[in-house]
């Protein structure tokens, strides 16, 4: 009986709408984004840092763990920033190799997994012969990682570059490291490769790549039309399937200055090593 | 293990939010999902009390909620926001709503924007379960009565009494311990009433 | 004469009967046993609203406080027993267990550089609750009385994880109360020797384990819900084209006929899935955090899912038994323990990069 009187009342919405409208002092108050907390942006650098947005995985303790173990590896080896779309050279041990060393250069094509599970894979076209190497980014048998290129591309993962034309996943093995001035923003590379004629690896035509520059030459009706049939508009605004996917911004500003602090030294540190390198280098040239 | 998506900041939810969503079965699939859900939230936002079956109320809460959120964050100059408030709002005259009316409400508030009750229905009835979801700081009465003043109901004069002791018992250990000053002994004395309190919140 | 004949009738009819029957059941199947312990008592409470003041709701808050701190603040036991009569261990003995939460998994490397994946257990406020000598010690309460039953071991009643008490019933209550203890959130049965026994609120401790040790590990599989047998039982399936219609994930023939014309026991058939106590055998643990009270173990094979609860103790499997003297009856608060204990064979995060030599 009470909700039978509510849902009278409910259906009188301009009773409510009015007096809130009449307020000329809200309007010239401009709401811009709240200030955000500047450790924020270790997110971009350090992503494995956060935990996976799962519920049913998640465990405070295990996290605070996790980190510190990754801290603790991170102080023994430079682990540099670096981007889906760099190019890395990687030094492992290796027991089977020659010299015990084993050194591989590539371009990052896929960065995943968070914790001490992060991972990375590079990409190479050896004698005709395309390349892949995936490794742990915590893995003690990896000696040195060396960031040779440090740039973005226009899309998250490059697995296209296995149906592209070798030229674009080609990179010399003695390729020379590129220093960035310090303080620029990282470059975004406006490449955009070529692909094969079919047969591809995967339907590259319906993931919206921005990569790819010559896509609709190989395309039929077909395929353009389950292109079509397959989109989903409505995704971008699915608030809840983005809220699941992240982890939200209060628990970021608690992970992040917990971690802050070291990640700030072993950032110093590494800047001390990167002045250093720039003097020795002209020397190992002349020699 | 998955990465988290770092691209968006998204403040934090203060309702619980389910590990996975609710397929609210459609035919026209998870567009027709979207489909119900816009019609709710817009609902809510309109008359600010609905009621509405649980299931597809608590999927239409969290998306409220997040555009309350999004738009408290962003303000109304934000293009992005903008849209997503358009889409979400089905009648146009609600997205001035959103940012003159609900942002301001709620900026400065520590607690979840929308409240929700299940609803009352008929004993040994198959019907579906029912909720009130409503905003906070609606217009209209509250849904419970409020607490009449029940210090002088039994188990609160109980409690009184027994805090009274506890608290003496207390002062005058420290008393002890200070007129002792040997050796502080832990503060582990069991008062007389404290029994009388175990039965009480254990039944 | 007469009789004569009809007893001889009788036995050339009793010749006659069938007395081969065959009994249909499969020997590995028996009844479950429903009949709960007698020291349990029901946890469960309906919580009602009870129209407390603010004030009073504080207070209450408070003294559950002080009486927490001072269970936390009281010495252990163990402390003045362990100087006076030193308990020797011999490899019969049984020791008691821990009640642990599994928080999660992740990979560590070993020496070699072989990553593995390691579970992570959480030991949270143990303590032991009482010991039931095994002479007191009758499981069973039966209407007929027993024969007398020689036992060997006693039983150990530990809790874990400290909860408020006005949410679970007066009974389970008591049942702490009884031994000066607060309730707590899971209590569990150990059988352990009698020299083995502890006195009630001896704190027990991940470091009740060495790393290098082996455990087993008893907890609920996950819930999976009705399953198929696909998935209960990995059948094969049938074909998905060829001909076949309406077939793809059914199980097929489930018996034959004739003789056998009816369903056998234990057939693999479609069911429940998983929600059943198991045991994981021979768990070897790889580091030990003394801080939060963490032991990582070998592998990802430990049932439940993430915050399951699990009980562990000493394997029984012959070959991964102790060898040498474990903490006995367990390991005493210590203040100067290291803060990790790691296995020989795992890298540490510290330690520097492995490299190999060259031979």
């Amino acid at each position: 009986m009470i909700f039978l009187e509510f849902r009278a009342l409910s259906t009188l919405p301009e009773r409510v709408e009015e007096p809130p409208q009449e307020e000329p002092k809200e309007v010239p108050q401009r709401r811009g984004p709240k200030s955000t907390n500047p450790i924020l942006e270790h997110r971009h650098i350090y992503p494995e840092f956060l935990p996976d947005p799962n519920p049913k995985w998640r465990n405070s303790l295990r996290e605070k763990m996790e980190r510190a173990d990754m801290l603790k590896r991170r102080q023994q080896i430079d682990i540099p920033e670096f981007y889906v779309g760099s190019i890395l050279a990687v030094t492992i041990a290796d027991p089977h190799a020659q010299g015990k060393t084993n050194k591989f250069v590539g371009i990052c094509i896929e960065r995943k997994g968070c914790g001490l599970r992060a991972e990375f894979t590079l990409r190479n076209v050896v004698d005709h012969q395309g390349l892949e190497v995936r490794y742990d980014l915590y893995d003690p048998t990896i000696d040195k990682i060396q960031v040779l290129r440090l740039e973005k591309r226009l899309d998250d993962k490059l697995f296209y570059l296995r149906d592209a034309l070798p030229e674009y996943s080609t990179f010399p093995l003695d390729m020379d490291p590129e220093i960035l001035p310090e303080g620029t923003p990282v470059p975004v590379n406006p490449l955009k490769v070529k692909l094969k004629p079919k047969p591809w690896l995967e339907r590259w035509e319906r993931q919206e790549l921005k990569g790819i520059a010559n896509i609709e030459q190989y395309l039929t009706t077909t395929n353009r039309l389950n292109r079509k049939l397959r989109q989903t508009p409505w995704e971008k605004f699915d608030l809840m399937k983005q809220y699941r996917k992240t982890i939200p911004m209060e628990e970021q500003s608690d992970i992040w200055s917990e971690v802050n602090n070291q990640l700030q030294q072993l950032q110093m540190a590494r800047k001390k090593m990167a002045r250093k390198r720039t003097f020795t280098a002209p020397k190992t040239q002349l020699g | 293990m998955n990465q988290a998506d770092v691209s968006k900041l998204v403040s934090k939810l203060r309702i619980k939010v389910k590990a996975e969503h609710r397929n609210l079965r459609n035919p026209k699939g998870p567009e027709g999902r979207i489909d119900k859900l816009r019609k709710t939230v817009t609902g809510l936002i309109k008359f600010e009390r609905i009621e509405v079956n649980y299931n597809r109320g608590d999927e239409a809460r969290q998306y409220a909620e997040r555009l309350i959120s999004e738009a408290i964050r962003h303000g109304d100059c934000h293009t992005p926001t903008m849209k997503m408030a358009d889409f979400w709002l089905l009648e146009k005259e609600l997205v001035h709503k959103l940012f003159k009316v609900l942002v301001p409400r709620f900026e400065n508030s520590n607690v979840s924007f929308t409240k929700m009750y299940k609803a009352p229905k008929p004993q040994y009835s198959r019907n579906l379960e029912k909720a009130v979801l409503e905003l906070r700081g609606n217009p209209y009465p509250d849904l419970f009565t409020k607490q009449p003043n029940n210090r002088l109901w039994i188990q609160n004069v109980l409690l009184e009494a027994a805090k009274h002791d506890y608290r003496q018992s207390k002062y005058a250990e420290i008393a002890q311990n200070m007129a002792k000053n040997e050796e502080p002994t832990q503060v582990n004395s069991e008062a007389p009433k404290s029994e009388i309190i175990e039965d009480i919140k254990t039944q | 004469m007469s009789t004569n004949n009809l007893k001889l009738l009788c036995t050339k009819f009793n010749n006659l009967k069938i007395n081969y029957v065959i009994t249909r059941t499969a020997s590995n199947w028996k009844p479950p046993k429903y009949r709960p312990p007698y020291w349990y008592m029901p946890k469960e409470r309906v919580l009602t609203e009870d129209n407390l003041t603010q004030d009073n709701r504080m207070f209450i808050k408070e003294i559950i406080q002080d009486k927490l701190q001072a269970q936390a603040a009281m010495e252990s036991p163990l402390e003045n027993i362990s100087q006076t009569e030193t308990m020797q261990w011999t490899p019969g003995k049984k020791r008691v267990g821990l009640i642990a939460r599994k928080i999660g998994n992740y990979p560590m490397w070993d020496k070699d550089g072989k990553k593995v994946l390691t579970t992570l257990l959480q030991v949270i406020d143990n303590h032991v609750i009482k010991y039931i000598p095994p002479e007191n010690f009758k499981p069973m309460i039966h209407k007929v009385k027993q024969p007398q039953e020689h036992r060997r071991l006693g039983c150990m009643l530990v809790g874990a994880e400290n909860i408020d008490p006005s949410t679970v019933t007066k009974d389970y209550c008591g049942l702490f109360n009884s031994v000066g203890m607060l309730p707590k959130r899971h209590l569990c049965r150990f059988m352990v020797s009698p020299e083995a026994a502890l006195p009630t609120g001896t704190p027990l401790y991940a470091t009740h384990f060495r790393v290098g040790d082996h455990i087993d590990v008893r907890a609920k599989t996950i819930d999976r819900g009705f399953q198929g047998v696909m998935k209960r039982w990995g059948f094969k399936g049938m074909p998905a084209s060829h001909g076949v219609t309406k077939t793809h994930r059914r199980p097929g023939n489930i018996g034959a006929g004739g003789e056998k014309a009816r369903v056998w026991p234990g057939t693999k058939m479609p069911g429940n899935m998983g929600n059943r106590w198991r045991i994981t055998r021979g768990v070897k643990i790889l580091r030990i955090n003394t801080k939060h009270n963490i032991i990582w173990t070998l592998g990802v094979a430990i049932p439940g899912e993430t915050g399951a609860m699990c009980y562990l103790f000493d394997t029984v499997l012959p070959l991964k038994k102790h060898k040498t003297s474990p903490p006995f009856p367990t390991q005493p608060p210590l203040d100067n323990l290291p803060l990790e204990y790691y296995d020989d064979s795992i890298h540490e995060f510290e330690s520097p990069t492995i490299s190999f030599e060259e031979i």
